[in-house]
Formats: structure tokens, C-alpha cells, sequence
């Protein structure tokens, strides 16, 4: 199998997660299950199929270059878990 | 063992939009904290992003000011990492297909010419700012500029010195600015510029360790900033100082130092997928032909032309295409005046003081180019006084005024009522003896002090010279 | 047994919305502790044109967290039992027990379609992009689809009615003229063939075998063809939906870090760690295990042979789909295997939500319209809507036209 401890373990990093082990075990047995699913692609030559990102094709969705600002600084910060002076709040960052 | 240079430059561009890439924010520089915000760019769930077409213009617009070629059919991609300044913890920007591909510009220092080639131009969106607090040892989050509209132009690695990055980058900025893609100023940061680098042997084509150096504010810094890299990895190879390992190092400009990033964006994964919620952009002959006709001329084309059909100095005509709005109001002016050199002194030096005075750029010079040019004509024809022309050239800055009507509703026209000025003159003569005969005895200044008691009576509405000449005429008959 | 997280207490109740649809005057929690008590700044499109359309929109139903399990049993707030521990769906009990007259879900991965199986209620996905996503909780965009549950198809057709409709603000909303023609008196032709997929119906339990095929046995006696199809192309939507799924939600529910709204961790003193804490402690298991698979999938090592490949795989079902539809009006499948499921065995196994999918994932994964009537599930080509739907009422009244 492609997965393996070590490299959910550096999934978990990417995605800000921390799993228990037990769940570990769980997860890779499901991805075990999906990636045997997969093998049905397999059968199939895709290399003349185009993707299909959208289901409905459509182009040029776009709008006009004009602004408008419904929203005050201070309900999009209401429900912030920290906020201060305006801006939101985070422990302070090492660059 | 001497060493070559190779760089390859990521510059991020702010476009110049009212409003921001996938929402309509506004994205004007400079507000308080967090007020140009709304739930879709500070993360919150449930709006969707809708393309703004002027991105699309500005982007093919600086595709085609860099000669690059534009993929008619261009999709957006995500982007994923975690950072607080991105609020959705991931940018939307274009992976698979960047609206241009295969550019060049052409770059002089002291070595000569030289062509640089750019790989790709990618439209994205920006991400917000953070500001440190030592008081509470936090950092402070603002998304003003999150999703303000970027192009990242990435050269090929064609680069091979600070001189050259410098003049690339000079050469990038008076482009994209002279189309109005963007102000281009590295002050406010609408024009960043990340620097890939490595050493190898002369002759040598193998490449060396690339590391990727970001923050560095200004022109001067980017070229310390190379310069010290180099120095650095020359020091590496040849001395061992240290092991070169490709990663991305934060510049500070203070020190005169860079030092590895601990945290940003390092060694993940971005995962690129397509953007699900924007549909393709294809551009028809249509878009494309009206964006092309839209470019202006060259900067170099235009200051050929001002020297060889117009007259102007080479000086003059350099200094006027330093700035897209200077040659267009200049341009607008000449049609009208008619008079190159004329038309040139009240651009660089009237309006230059009016601008200088105000604390703007010249980009910002935002005067009716056609009245100036009526203004011009005006002071030539000594309809109007210089110093009265100053006086309609300020207010032409304030309003769009017609200077002729303006001139005659403030009283501003010349006398050429000769028996008016005479009968001042004789007035002030009559009224005043001593200086008369302080400068029949060869007292120049007494001249000038009449001169100015006429011109306070005539409110400055007459032509100097005239008045000097009756004055003059005047005293020798007494 | 938590069925609703708010309600307004108005005297009027005609819609239950699910907790993944916006809403100003209650809270909209995705069944997430991530998002306990959130209060949106704006309101869904769907919602709005309800309210326009005077419809009391007075009540939150509980939902499973981001939509993507069996019934709603990952809520935050607790799955819905009854006495027997069966599970049940919040939005289905309420419709169920005439509380409301049309549940309004965001279909995300089969919940909502499964629920109006188990319940005997009709249930409408329309063709994507025909009801505005403004407003909803993103977590499949390029699938999910708001989807109405009712007593009888045409209470549905009455709510899709006022919901169809092109919005600027959701830029893969259908043109005017396409969303028009879900409008109640839109022309519209009627099924007059049937596409069984037998490859689907394999792996369904006796009971729902039965319920299918008295189904098609009433179907028959009213005059319409029934075919059967082998339709083995049908399960490669699974494993390219679940591939497709996973990453869009991995990448959707990446902005709920703690920073900006929403739950966050208190103990942490760096980023990291808060990042880390505020997901760890508010993402329920199956989210993460589909944030982990989803973020595999979008790897440079596995982009290509893994996310690639199932964009394409999502063509060759749709070509697949539409090439049957050109000959028969509408595929008849199964909404989901079986007629019940315990909370004992979905906390044994918390996948039966992938296994079920297998029904479900060919119309997400297309776009194409659903119906749930009678416990079945039946799909028509892009924008036939309304002719599934009058199929639908014309079986459920007893084949009287």
C-alpha cells in the first residue's frame, strides 16, 4: 500500500491535525479500502478524456471592477476569538 | 576558482483595480486596519468568487507590454498552506494554465544589452499583512490587502548579476507602470520581488544550491541582498562555512544579513488543484485585439519621436516619459499649443512645483491636457502674465477649468490699453521724483523700484516688457 | 435525540433548513463543534428566495458534520436515534411528522437522499447549478447541491419552484433560460422509459430488492418502458467521487483554524500549536479521515495517477450517463442498500458512509438530477427536473394521472 504510518503522521503535520493512535490504525485501513477501489480505474484508458473540473460547462463568469464594503470591521470581528484594536490576534509569529 | 551568478526573479505585482480579485472590496491602498474586508476575503464560509474582469485586462495588458505570448483559455487553481495571513489557508492563483507564457524584455547595464526571458505571468490573489506586538507578544492580523489583484511575473534564470536584476526590474516597473497595470511602488509594497539564486564555476552547467531569498523593500535592498547571497555561497563552496540546503531566507535589510525562514511556507506540500467555483477564462479575438489596441506607445518610441518631430531636448524629452501621465497630458497640450518647448517648461517645472507641493507623484498628475495647452498659448501671446499663468495653472489642478474664461472672470487678461498704462506711469512718476532722478543718475535699482509701483496699480495684468518700455520712455521724456 | 439547533419560534413554519445552509437569524454550525454558535453575516440565496416567495423559514436542523456521513450521525450535537437505535435524520423527522412542509439540505454526500429513502419521503437534488450555493457551507463545490425534502413530489416541485433560478453571486449558476426550466409550469416532456442499472442493485439487501421491484412492477402497469442496463460503468463513481470529495473538502475546511471565528484552542502559545489544538479538538474523526485521504490525493507524488485520473473517470461516468439517457428518460438505481441502519454499527464503522456512496456518488459526481420517491432513487438528464418529479407524483398518487 502507497500509505503508511510515517507518511500520515506527515499528512496529520500538513493538515494541523493530531491523530490518536488507534485512530492511525482506522485510517489507514480506510485508505487501504479506497485505494483497492481505485483499481477499477485501472480497466479504463483516460488518456484521451478530457478532466471535467465544472459538471456544466460554462466561460467567462466575470464581473465589473466595482467595489462596495457592506460589512463594518467590527461584525466581521464579532465573533473572533481574539481580537484587538481592530485586528485579530494570534500568538506571536517567528518569520 | 571564479564563479557565475545565476538569478531568476518572481515579481508580484499589485494591479491597479478599484476593486479586489473575487470580491468586491475595495482595493484601494492605505486604509485603517481590516476595513476593507468582508466574510469571503477574512475566510468566512458560504460566498463564492466571481472573476473580476479588469484583472484579466491588466494581465493580458502586462503580458503583452513583456512580449510574452497569452494562453486563450486560462483557469484558476488553489493553492494550501497554513499562515494567518491567509485567511481561507489557501490562495486561489494559476498553476496549470497562467494567462501568459514565453516573454522577454531587454535590459542595458554597464555590459551592454541583453535579453531576459520570462517563463510566466500568473494572475492571483494577495494575502494580508501581519504586524508584530511586543508589547503583548502577539501578532496582529489585517486582510486589507488580502485579495488585492496580483500578477507574478517569473523570469528564467537569465540573470547573472545585482547590475542586471536591478536594470530588469527598472526596465519591468516603467512598462508595466507606463500601461497603468500598476503604481509599481516598492514603498507601499504594490511591487515585491522574491530572488531564486545559486553559484557554479565559470563555464560550468551544472546548477548550484538554489536558495530563494524574500522581504526585501526597495531596489537598493535587492541588490545588497544578491550581492550577500553570493558572497555567502561562494563562502560556502569554496571554505565550507556552512552546508548550502535549498530553502527560502528571509532578508533584513538593518543587519545586512539573511537568515533562514523557520516558518513560512516551508517544505509543505501546496497540493494545487482546479478552483471548482471558477469556470474558465477563454479570451476571443475580440478581447484580445481591444486589450492590444489599448497599449501606448512606448516609452523610448515616444521620446524618440518628442526629439525628432517635436523638437524637444533630449533632456526634456527623457524627462517627460519617465511618467505615462506626463506624456499625456503633454501630448493633449502640444495638440493645442502647438509649442513643444513651451508646453515641456510648464510640465516640468510648473506643474513639477504644484505636484511637489502637494506631495504627489507624477503619476498623479491628473491636469486637462487640452487646457493646458490653451493655457500655454495664452502667456505665449501675452494675453496673460507668467505669474497670472501660475495663478489659472493651480486652479486647474483643483477643477477642470476653461484658463480663458478663468483669466477674465478673476481679471487676469492683460491690459493692452497703452493709454492706461501711461497714465499709471505718469502717476507714479509724478508721485515720486526721488527715483526718478536717483536713476537718471545711473541708480538701476530706483528703475525697478517704480516698475514694481506700477505693477501694483496695474494689479500685474500688463506685459512686463511693455510696461517697461513706457516706463522707461516716460522718464528719458522728462 | 437533538432534531433542530434553533428555531425562531414564529408561528408560521413552513421550511427546515439543514445546519450547512446560512442563515442571519439563527446559528449555522455544519454539525461542527468548529463552528458551535456561529452566526453568519449573510444569509443563503436559497433562504432569501424563500423568504421572498413568503415562506417561513423558522427552523436549524441538525446535520452531520460537513455533510459527509451516513444520515447526520457525526453532529456535534449528537445522531438522531429512535428507541430502537436506529438512526434517523433530523431534517427527514421533521418533514416526517408534518413539523414543517419541506426540508431545505445542502446534499453533500448522499445523507439527505438516503434519509428521504429510509423515510418514505420525496426528495429532489436538482441539476446542479440551478439553485444558487451562495450562502451554503462550502464543502463539495463542484457537487454539492441544494436539495428540498417533502411528503409527495409536488410539494417539491412547488419549493424547487421558488428556489430555480440564475444568481451573479454564485459563478456556476446556470443561465436564466436553464434555471427557467424548473419552474413548476415549465414544458417539460414525461418519462416514458426507465433504465434499471443492474450493477447497482446487486449488492442491495431483500427488502429494498422488493421495495425496487414493486416499483418498477407499478411503473410498468402505467405504461412505461423498463429497461435493464448493466451499467457497471456506474462504480467508478465511487472511488472518483470519494477521491474528488475528499480533497475539496480537505481543502474547503482548511480556512476553520482558530485565527479568525469559530473554535479555538486556549492553552496554545504558538501558531502552530493553535492550529493544531483548535483542529484536533473540534473536527469529529470522519472529517479528518476524509481532510487526511483528501490531502494524499492532492500530492505532488499522487496528483497525477490519483486526483487527475478521477477528473477523468467523472467524464466517462457522465458520458457514460448521458449516452443512456439518449435512450431511455430516466435510470432507476437504489438511493442506499438497506432499510436501516443502527448508531451501534456506524460507531463500529464510521465508512458505511463511503459504502453507502456507491448509490449516491454517480449523481454528485455528474451533476445530473435525482429523485427519492418511494424509496427509490431515479435520474434524468441535466434540467429534466420536472419530468423526474412528475414521474414521481404520477406513481405516488397510484398511477392516476
Amino acid at each position: 500500500m502507497h500509505m503508511d504510518a510515517m507518511k500520515l503522521k506527515k499528512l496529520e503535520k500538513l493538515n494541523q491535525l493530531r491523530l490518536e493512535e488507534n485512530e492511525r490504525e482506522d485510517i489507514l485501513a480506510f485508505f487501504k479500502k479506497a485505494e483497492e477501489d481505485m483499481g477499477i480505474f485501472d480497466s479504463v484508458s483516460t488518456e484521451d478524456v478530457k478532466r471535467m473540473v465544472h459538471v456544466m460547462p460554462m466561460i467567462n463568469v466575470i464581473r465589473e471592477d466595482v467595489s462596495s464594503q457592506p460589512f463594518t470591521r467590527d461584525q466581521l470581528q464579532a465573533g473572533a476569538p481574539e481580537a484587538s484594536d481592530g485586528y485579530w490576534q494570534v500568538p506571536r509569529l517567528v518569520e | 576558482m571564479k564563479y557565475e551568478t545565476v538569478i531568476g526573479l518572481e515579481v508580484h505585482v499589485e494591479l491597479a483595480t478599484e476593486s479586489k480579485i473575487f470580491c468586491a472590496c475595495s482595493a484601494k491602498f492605505g486604509a485603517e486596519q481590516n476595513d476593507h474586508v468582508c466574510p469571503a476575503c477574512c475566510g468566512m464560509p458560504g460566498m463564492l468568487p466571481i472573476l473580476n474582469k479588469r484583472v484579466v485586462d491588466l494581465g493580458m495588458t502586462a503580458g503583452m507590454m513583456l512580449n510574452c505570448d497569452i494562453n486563450r483559455e486560462t483557469t484558476f487553481d488553489k493553492k494550501s498552506y497554513y499562515y494567518p495571513d491567509l485567511p481561507c489557508s489557501y490562495q486561489t492563483t494559476q498553476w496549470f494554465a497562467p494567462i501568459c507564457v514565453n516573454g522577454a524584455v531587454e535590459i542595458e547595464t554597464s555590459k551592454g544589452k541583453k535579453q531576459i526571458r520570462i517563463k510566466q505571468i500568473h494572475m492571483e490573489e494577495d494575502a494580508g499583512k501581519l504586524v508584530h506586538d511586543d508589547w503583548t507578544d502577539t501578532s496582529l492580523v489585517d486582510f486589507n490587502r488580502t485579495s488585492v489583484p496580483l500578477i507574478e511575473i517569473v523570469s528564467q534564470p537569465d540573470i547573472s548579476s545585482a547590475e542586471e536584476a536591478i536594470a530588469y526590474l527598472e526596465r519591468i516597473r516603467t512598462l508595466l507602470r507606463f500601461a497603468r497595470v500598476s503604481d509599481c511602488r516598492w514603498e507601499q509594497g504594490s511591487m515585491r520581488c522574491d530572488v531564486n539564486l545559486s553559484i557554479r564555476p565559470q563555464g560550468s552547467q551544472e546548477l548550484g544550491v538554489r536558495t530563494e531569498m524574500k522581504n526585501m523593500n526597495s531596489l537598493s535592498a535587492i541588490a545588497r541582498a544578491i550581492d550577500y547571497e553570493i558572497s555567502r555561497h561562494i563562502d560556502a563552496v569554496e571554505n565550507r562555512a556552512e552546508e548550502l540546503v535549498q530553502e527560502t531566507r528571509r532578508w533584513d535589510d538593518v543587519k545586512g544579513k539573511s537568515y533562514a525562514m523557520r516558518n513560512k511556507e516551508t517544505a509543505g506540500d501546496y497540493r494545487y488543484f482546479p478552483d471548482p467555483n471558477i469556470m474558465p477564462v477563454i479570451i476571443d479575438d475580440e478581447w484580445y485585439d481591444r486589450i492590444k489596441k489599448s497599449l501606448p506607445e512606448l516609452p523610448e518610441v515616444k521620446k524618440q519621436r518628442y526629439i525628432e518631430e517635436l523638437g524637444l531636448s533630449e533632456y526634456d524629452a527623457d524627462q517627460i516619459v519617465q511618467s505615462r501621465a506626463f506624456c499625456d497630458v503633454f501630448e493633449k497640450a502640444y495638440e493645442e499649443s502647438r509649442m513643444a518647448k513651451e508646453t515641456a517648461n510648464w510640465l516640468m517645472s510648473d506643474c513639477m512645483t504644484i505636484l511637489n507641493k502637494r506631495q504627489q507623484t507624477t503619476d498623479m498628475l491628473a491636469i486637462n491636457g487640452k487646457a493646458l495647452g490653451e493655457l500655454v498659448k495664452l502667456v505665449a501671446e501675452d494675453k496673460v502674465s507668467r505669474a497670472s499663468g501660475k495663478k489659472i495653472l493651480a486652479a486647474m489642478f483643483d477643477e477642470d477649468i476653461s484658463p480663458l474664461k478663468y483669466a477674465e472672470e478673476n481679471g487676469l487678461i492683460m491690459s493692452n490699453d497703452t493709454e492706461g498704462i501711461e497714465k499709471i506711469v505718469r502717476e507714479v512718476i509724478e508721485a515720486d521724483p526721488k527715483s526718478v532722478s536717483d536713476y537718471k543718475s545711473g541708480k538701476e535699482k530706483a528703475l525697478m523700484a517704480l516698475f514694481g509701483k506700477c505693477m501694483k496699480q496695474l494689479k500685474g495684468n500688463c506685459s512686463p516688457q511693455v510696461l517697461k518700455e513706457i516706463l522707461v520712455d516716460h522718464i528719458n521724456r522728462q | 435525540m437533538k432534531l433542530y439547533i434553533s428555531e425562531l419560534g414564529t408561528a408560521a413554519r413552513d421550511i427546515v433548513a439543514d445546519d450547512m445552509i446560512l442563515t442571519t437569524d439563527m446559528p449555522t454550525c455544519a454539525g461542527s463543534k468548529m463552528l458551535d454558535g456561529y452566526k453568519s453575516l449573510f444569509e443563503a440565496e436559497a433562504v432569501t428566495r424563500l423568504r421572498d416567495a413568503k415562506y417561513s423559514v423558522y427552523g436549524k436542523a441538525n446535520t452531520g458534520e460537513l455533510g459527509l456521513d451516513l444520515l447526520g450521525e457525526t453532529s456535534y450535537y449528537g445522531a438522531c436515534a429512535d428507541e430502537e437505535g436506529k438512526l434517523t435524520n433530523a431534517v427527514a423527522e421533521i418533514v416526517k411528522a408534518e413539523e414543517a412542509r419541506a426540508g431545505l439540505t445542502l446534499e453533500v454526500n448522499g445523507s439527505s437522499a438516503r434519509a428521504a429513502a429510509l423515510s418514505s419521503l420525496t426528495y429532489i437534488k436538482p441539476t446542479y447549478g440551478t439553485v444558487s450555493r451562495y450562502g451554503t457551507i462550502p464543502a463539495v463545490c463542484s457537487g454539492e447541491t441544494v436539495s428540498v425534502t417533502a411528503k409527495g413530489a409536488s410539494i417539491c416541485r412547488e419549493i424547487l419552484s421558488a428556489l430555480a433560478g440564475h444568481d451573479d453571486k454564485d459563478g456556476t449558476s446556470l443561465p436564466q433560460e436553464k434555471c427557467a426550466l424548473l419552474k413548476a409550469d415549465a414544458p417539460r416532456d414525461s418519462v416514458k422509459k426507465i433504465a434499471v442499472a443492474k450493477a447497482l442493485l446487486a449488492s442491495v439487501d431483500d427488502e429494498t430488492a422488493v421495495m425496487i421491484g414493486a416499483y418498477v412492477e407499478k411503473a410498468r402497469k402505467n405504461g412505461i418502458e423498463v429497461a435493464e442496463i448493466d451499467a457497471e460503468e456506474l462504480r467508478l463513481a465511487r472511488p472518483a467521487w470519494n477521491i474528488l470529495m475528499s480533497a475539496e473538502v480537505c481543502n474547503n475546511v482548511s480556512r476553520y483554524d482558530g485565527v479568525k471565528f469559530g473554535y479555538r484552542s486556549m492553552d496554545s502559545t504558538n501558531i502552530d500549536d493553535l492550529y493544531t489544538n483548535s483542529r484536533t479538538e473540534a473536527f469529529g474523526y470522519l472529517l479528518k479521515s476524509v481532510i487526511l485521504f483528501g490531502s494524499d490525493v492532492l500530492s505532488t507524488e499522487r496528483y497525477m495517477d490519483v486526483y487527475d485520473k478521477a477528473l477523468r473517470i467523472r467524464r466517462v461516468v457522465s458520458d457514460y450517463m448521458n449516452s443512456v439517457l439518449e435512450g431511455a428518460d430516466a435510470i432507476l438505481l437504489p438511493a442506499c442498500s438497506r432499510r436501516s441502519y443502527t448508531e451501534e454499527e456506524v460507531k463500529k464503522n464510521p465508512y458505511i458512509a463511503y459504502d453507502e456512496s456507491l448509490y449516491t456518488a454517480p449523481v454528485l459526481i455528474t451533476g445530473l438530477p435525482a429523485v427519492v420517491t418511494e424509496g427509490v432513487q431515479i435520474v434524468g438528464k441535466a434540467l429534466a427536473d420536472n419530468s423526474l418529479l412528475d414521474l414521481a407524483e404520477l406513481l405516488e398518487r397510484g398511477g392516476e394521472r
